[in-house]
Parts: structure tokens; sequence; C-alpha cells
């Protein structure tokens, strides 16, 4: 099925401009909040939203509505900008630590766990496949292409995600009692 | 099928849906550029070094770090002028 999007994108390949507009503020939320949850950075995750955008004029050409749909391409550009800017980060990080802003985890000093604090808890590696799965309605197969994974792992990781998740928020879960 | 495994999990799929973000209002194309975004990063909020040291339980390291450096400085000049 073809989506709307998809629709704007081969519009977009064929010479209009104005379908570029209309695919940013379907998709723009999306992303960002996929980035957001992922890094909880705003400027960060503004960044890697304009970068994708950018990315996505440049090589516009290279998008295939056979090979999936836009969303899913477009959050593969993203995801891949993402990790290679982490990478980079963490490596200044090393040898330089003073330089860097305070992790938002270092400002939040609340007692009890929120669940933004459970999911940036969780390793990176499941971090995207819960937030990918839950919060964007992606299929398996989306993820791992996303993430350049295989189909196993991705099912995998997300059971392992569930099953973290529930432990941190076990005590919370006690607390409130079940529901 | 897409299987959903939080199907059972009513609680953690309220805890999830709690999770809400606001997405803020900016522009496809980047107004800062490359070396603006340094500055930036340059410019917000980082750790302090030397926090470790001047910061302990009992705030001792506050006397013992100037007595220290007085110490090394007195003993670099006995070195150079004596």
């Amino acid at each position: 099925m073809i989506e709307r999007e998809d629709e704007l994108m081969i519009a977009y390949q064929n010479g209009d401009a104005a379908a570029l507009d209309r695919i940013y503020t379907l998709l723009k939320p999306s992303l960002y909040s996929f980035i957001f949850r992922y890094t909880r950075d705003e400027q960060f995750s503004i960044d890697i939203v304009q970068d994708s955008f950018i990315k996505l004029q440049r090589y516009k050409h290279h998008y295939n509505p056979k090979n999936g749909k836009l969303k899913s391409y477009l959050f593969q550009i993203a995801y891949r900008l993402m990790i290679t800017k982490l990478n980079r980060r963490n490596k200044w990080r090393t040898f330089l630590p003073f330089l860097f802003p305070i992790a938002a985890e270092e400002l939040h000093h609340a007692d009890r766990i929120t669940i933004r604090d459970a999911v940036a808890k969780l390793p990176e590696i499941h971090r995207a496949v819960i937030l990918l799965f839950y919060y964007h309605d992606m299929t398996h197969d989306e993820i791992a292409s996303i993430l350049g994974i295989p189909k196993g792992t991705v099912k995998s990781r997300l059971h392992r995600a569930i099953q973290l998740l529930k432990d941190e928020l076990e005590g919370d879960y006690y607390e409130n009692g079940s529901l | 099928m897409k299987m959903d495994p939080f199907k059972k999990d009513h609680y953690l799929r309220s805890k999830l849906d709690e999770y809400h973000v606001e997405v803020p209002d900016f522009p496809m194309k980047p107004k800062a550029k490359r070396w603006e975004r340094f500055i930036n990063l340059l410019a917000s909020p980082a750790k302090n070094p030397l926090e470790p040291l001047i910061t302990t339980a009992n705030g001792s390291a506050l006397v013992i770090v100037p007595i220290a450096g007085t110490a090394a400085i007195t003993l670099i000049q006995i070195l150079f002028f004596l």
C-alpha cells in the first residue's frame, strides 16, 4: 500500500518542490520524537531532523517506493546520522569531558522512576527497537532495515527490552498496585 | 501478521503511553551553520573538571588544596632562587 508521504516523495522526485514541505510537515513530529526519546537532547534532535532532510533532498533519487515506505527510509537516514554523531561525541567526551554539556539525567532528581528514565536507562540497542515498535508502529522488517540488523535480532531485542522495562518499573508497579 | 507483545501488559502499555514529546517549531533548513553549532556546544553548561577536588564529604579538600598549593609554590621559589 502506498502511503501519502510516499506519493509526495514521488512528486518531489518529479520536480514538485512544494511536496517536500508537505513531507516535512507530515514526518517531522514522528522523526523528532524518535530522536528525542532516544537521546533526550532537544538541540541534538533538531540538528538530526534537519540534517536528515538535507540528506533526503541530496539523495532524493535514491529512494524507491518498491523498497519500502518513505518513513522507514527517512528513519534509516536519521538513525545512521544519530549513531555517527553520538559515537563521535563519545570519542571527544573521552578526551575532553569538561567540554560537554551536563547530561539531562544529572539534572533530574525525582525519587520515583519515570518512564522517561526507564527508557533512557535501556541499553542503546534495545532502546531503538522498543521506540520504533511501540511509538512508531513499525513492523519487525522495517525495524530490521532501519537498524541494519536481522529480523530475528529485532525480535529478541524487543523481548529483552520489554523485560528490562518491566524490571525497571517493577517498584513503581507495586507502589501503585496492579492494574 | 504482526504479533503484539504488549497485548497482555496493560501496565507497561499505560506507562509507555505517558511518555509524550512536545515537538518544538523549527524550520527544515538549519539556521545555524556548522561552526555556530560548535560554538553553541562550547557555550552550553559543562562539568567542572576540578569538581572532585573541591567537593568532598567533609570539605577537607577545601583546606588541604590551598595549603598544598602554597607549599608547592614556596618549594618552587626556594629551588629556583636559593
